[in-house]
């Protein structure tokens, strides 16, 4: 009877062999000592350095990619709540300059009245505009200076200085100050150059008429229209209109002027009432 | 490229899946010598003593080649459940090694991180597999219970 040696072949060809022999090498690497064991592991690491890198520098590339993106749209989000955050601030600085606009305007009015009257000793409490008329055929406003104030009826409303109506209601806080171009609305004026007495009326438009002008009147157009001191209710020589047209018609006892006041109602924001002149 | 992945303090394993796979698709000498060069490459790209993963992954790829004629190894959620169950065990026995070789690891924690690592790492297993079946497609695991 022949017995045959197992050769390595043999050996290999059994996976029990191949399991013991690689556990084998594994207890051995495992129990060897550590400084060895570290420079097996530097000669095994080294060629696969190059490979290393580049995944790290691909793993890191990309990453740094999807950073970059989240960043990006991050930065997007910022951009809008920033652009909201303008548009805010830019909204806030409108609403800045209407006001010193109006403190301005105000400042304005009062800077002209005060040294043309001081010698007069009128007495003015500045008001803002803060409602107008709703109806078509009647003109008035509604300013926010009452009793409180010392704002009282008939009182006399003017903006840079030119007078544009009178103080017909007031309740503690407020006033409705009839305008000069409310129908309702007649005050004593004087044509500045020719001198001539004339009833100014309003006609609930943008313009006014003047009445009982007579005939022979020498009035053109430019012709400054101020009130008088006829009846004692307004204060004289305040600049009311300008005359803007003239005409004499066949049979009439008096001419028809049409003047327009000095100022624009619909674009001023504050008077200034005046209680004592 | 691991801190991308990284839940927490949780990383997965890229190495056990690979362990997993080969030895559902292998015969059992070959199971062996891929667990033993996954290990030792494992063992080379980490800090500790060389040997040790090679060790565990050969031990562990023999105990899922034993099994796996008695499951679907074909079916996803079979792949997840052996993963995660040898996970915990092949972390399990790393910890102790650790545990003894250093003194340094409290239970709780560890236990926590174990059930959270094995867990991650199942679950990245169908991804995994996908892949690498793309790359070997006569290994593909067919649905069928085989030997």
């Amino acid at each position: 009877m022949r017995i045959s040696n197992p050769s390595l072949s043999h050996l290999t060809k059994n996976p029990l062999t191949t399991i013991i022999i690689l556990l084998a090498i594994s207890l051995l690497v495992l129990f060897l000592p550590s400084r060895l064991s570290n420079r097996i592991k530097m000669v095994c690491i080294t060629p696969i350095q190059p490979l290393q890198w580049t995944t790290c520098f691909c793993s890191n590339t990309v990453s740094n990619f999807f950073h970059n993106v989240i960043t990006a749209w991050h930065d997007a989000q910022k951009k809008r709540q920033l652009e909201v955050q303008v548009d805010e601030l830019k909204n806030k600085i409108i609403e800045q300059q209407d006001i010193i606009y109006k403190l301005n305007n105000k400042l304005s009015n009062l800077s002209k009245f005060q040294p043309e009257n001081r010698t007069t000793g009128a007495s003015i409490i500045p008001a803002d505009i803060i409602g107008y008329d709703s109806s078509n055929f009647r003109k008035s406003i509604s300013i926010n200076a009452g009793l409180k104030h010392g704002v009282k009826v008939n009182n006399i409303v003017v903006s840079r200085n030119t007078l544009i109506g009178r103080v017909v209601v007031t309740s503690a806080r407020s006033s409705i100050v009839q305008l000069i171009t409310d129908p309702a609305s007649r005050i004593p004026g004087r044509v500045l150059q020719t001198r001539e007495q004339v009833i100014i009326e309003g006609n609930a438009t943008a313009f006014c008429q003047l009445k009982y002008v007579p005939r022979w009147a020498k009035i053109k157009t430019g012709d400054d229209i101020v009130t008088s001191d006829t009846g004692g209710l307004y204060p004289p020589s305040l600049p009311v209109a300008t005359v803007i047209k003239n005409e004499i018609q066949s049979g009439a006892l008096f001419q028809s002027v049409k003047v327009l006041p000095k100022v624009d109602i619909s674009k001023i924001e504050s008077v200034l009432v005046i209680t004592q002149w | 490229m691991m801190h991308w992945i990284a839940i927490g303090s949780a990383v997965p394993d890229l190495y056990f899946p690979l362990v997993i796979y080969y030895s559902f698709i292998t015969d059992m000498k070959r199971n062996a010598i891929i667990n033993w060069i996954i290990g030792l490459s494992k063992d080379l790209f980490s800090e500790g003593s060389l040997g040790i993963n090679s060790i565990f992954f050969v031990a562990i790829g023999i105990l899922i080649w034993s099994i796996r004629g008695v499951v679907f190894r074909g079916h996803i959620i079979t792949q997840i459940l052996v993963t995660f169950i040898f996970s915990i065990l092949y972390n399990m026995l790393y910890a102790t090694y650790i545990a003894i070789s250093f003194h340094s690891l409290h239970l709780l924690p560890t236990v926590w991180k174990i059930l959270i690592c094995s867990l991650y790492t199942a679950m990245i297993v169908p991804a995994l597999f996908w892949v690498l079946n793309t790359f070997q497609p006569t290994h593909k695991f067919s649905l069928t219970r085989d030997k």
